[in-house]
Parts: C-alpha cells; structure tokens; sequence
C-alpha cells in the first residue's frame, strides 16, 4: 500500500520491518535493527532507550504482561475511541536523532503526532501499522556495513562500544 | 469513596532497587507510596519538574496522540491493589462520550500530571498502605537515599 502523503519527497516511501532488537551491554540501550519489506538485503539501525526497546521486543515476541505496559496503554486508547493507527514514517535524521511521524485516522480524518522513532515502532507493531521511512533518510542511515559489528555484539564479545 | 492525592514526589528503594512515587491526600494524612520501573519515574520527574525534553517522551506522545483527536484526560483513580500491584483507570472524554480505560498507575498518574487532570485514590487502597510499618520504613529511609532518580 502507498500513502497518499508522501512527506517532502515525490519518491515512494520505503517499508521496513523489525528485524530484531539488539542489547548493548555496555550501555542502557537497545538497538533496533530494521530492514527493507522489499528483500534489500541492507540494514538501518536506530539506538533507543532500553525501556522502548524492550517494549518493541515484546510487541514482536507477541509476549504479554499481567499489566497493561505504556504502548498497550496508547492502544487501548485507539480501540477504545475508534481511532486507526494508518502509518509511521520515519521522516528525517538531523546529529543522529531521527524523527517519525505517526499517521492517525479518525473517521475519515488524518492527524498526525510527532514522535520519536522508538514509540512510533512499539504502536505500530501493537496495531499491525505499516513502517516507512523517507529514501532521504534511507541514504543517510546507520547501519550499512555493521553486520559483523552487530554479530559481535550478539556473541557478547565486544571489541567497541560505539561506531 | 475516593480521595483526591497529590504526587508529593518521588524516592528511590534501595532494597528493591525500584522508585517509589509518593502521593498524599490534601490534609496530609493518608498516603500512597506507589512503587514504580526507572523509565516510570523518570517520566513523572520530568512531569513535576515541568522539564520539556528535546524530544517527546512516552507519555508526551501519549499525550500528543489524545490532543491530536480532542480527547481529554478528566481524571485518574487508584482503584485497587491486588499482591501489590496497583490497578487505575484513566477516565476520557472523546466526542462528548465518557471512556474508562485500565492502566498502570506509572502511566496513568504520568499522563495526569501532563493532562494537568486529578489523581484520585480509593480509600480503600489509601487505608491497605497506611500501616504503621510502612510510616516506619519511610521513616527508617536515609536521607542518601532520597533523590537519585537519573532520567
């Protein structure tokens, strides 16, 4: 599916799909690795804050809690009032910090929030909602080249903390 | 019955390495230490302090997806405590219809205190934690204990 608003950009926005999240153990923060819908085998890696990131995690394990974490809360805030989460667009990158856009439907209506990336992906995932991001942020990602970095990281043995 | 609180602030429990949020009935008698995660209380410090990080928090997106469709957080309310896990409900109201919606009580007392709505307790909840331990483990806390909340 295309959006019909493409942010700043006559280009197709490109679908993403979590592909896992990263612990680095040497700081409080997840990395989230996304990857293209479309097979590209090419990465995007984006560093969130452990409790986002573990809120991802579990929306992707479909694992539940006894209680109601804060993304299932802004869920239950939608099926409650009716309202769609439609998107999210991962629209830019300004000094590494990454911005998104969440894409709401009221009753015909679109409306928009600013968010970070992480909390946009933890409802998204919650709401089975596509995942974009721009092609110009798509250029200037993190993540090229990082596969044997990130396996490194996995294995718990790490000769870096930060790229 | 339910009792309106206000969040008196926040401590850290160095036996249970988690953070407690403190909210106390208007004449000071009744309290109601809510234990709470890090990433918990550092939203409700940020709240209290009215400190605006440079980009949205959790529950200032929690905040921004209500605004964006006119929703409006009325009040909060404690409404139970089950093996010490509390229960709120965050009451809305959307296109003139009232909605009750389950939530912890981190989340609920975060958004109220954005929403600049009222934080209710039942009575029953407030009267289960107002034991004279309790006073006296508050009590016995160091003051080296208190504030070492880091967002």
């Amino acid at each position: 599916m295309m959006p019909d608003e493409t942010p700043q950009s006559a280009e197709p926005l490109i679908e993403l799909t979590v592909n896992r999240v990263v612990e680095d153990p040497n700081t409080d923060t997840r990395i989230l690795v996304l990857s293209r819908t479309d097979g590209t085998p090419d990465h995007f890696m984006i560093w969130v804050g452990a409790s986002e990131g573990e809120s991802i995690r579990r929306a992707l394990d479909t694992s539940v809690t006894p209680r109601p974490m804060s993304h299932d809360l802004v869920r239950s805030f939608g099926e409650h009032l009716g309202i769609t989460t439609e998107r999210v667009v991962i629209r830019d990158v300004k000094s590494s910090t990454y911005f998104a856009t969440v894409y709401l439907e009221n009753k015909g209506a679109t409306r928009t929030i600013d968010a970070r990336p992480s909390d946009a992906i933890a409802l998204a995932l919650r709401c089975h909602a596509p995942i974009y991001a721009t092609p110009d942020v798509w250029r200037r990602r993190t993540g090229q080249n990082l596969d044997a970095w990130l396996n490194k990281l996995e294995t718990k043995n790490i000769g870096a903390q930060e790229v | 019955m339910i009792t309106q609180m206000q969040v008196k602030g926040l401590m850290f429990d160095p036996y249970n390495n988690a953070y407690i949020v403190i909210l106390r009935d208007e004449d000071q008698t009744d309290m109601l230490p809510i234990w709470v995660g890090k990433s918990e209380a550092s939203s409700i410090s940020l709240a209290l302090e009215s400190v605006a990080p440079p980009r949205p928090m959790t529950h200032d997106f929690m905040k921004a997806y209500l605004d964006a469709v006119d929703a409006k957080v009325i009040s909060v309310v404690i409404t139970d405590l089950n093996e010490n896990t509390y229960f709120a409900k965050i009451h809305l109201t959307y296109e003139d219809s009232e909605y009750t919606v389950d939530s912890r009580p981190s989340d609920a007392i975060a958004l109220a205190l954005r929403s600049e709505a009222p934080i209710f307790a039942n009575e029953s909840v407030i009267r289960k934690q107002s034991s004279e331990e309790l006073d006296q483990w508050l009590e016995n806390l160091k003051p080296e204990d208190f504030g070492k909340l880091d967002s």
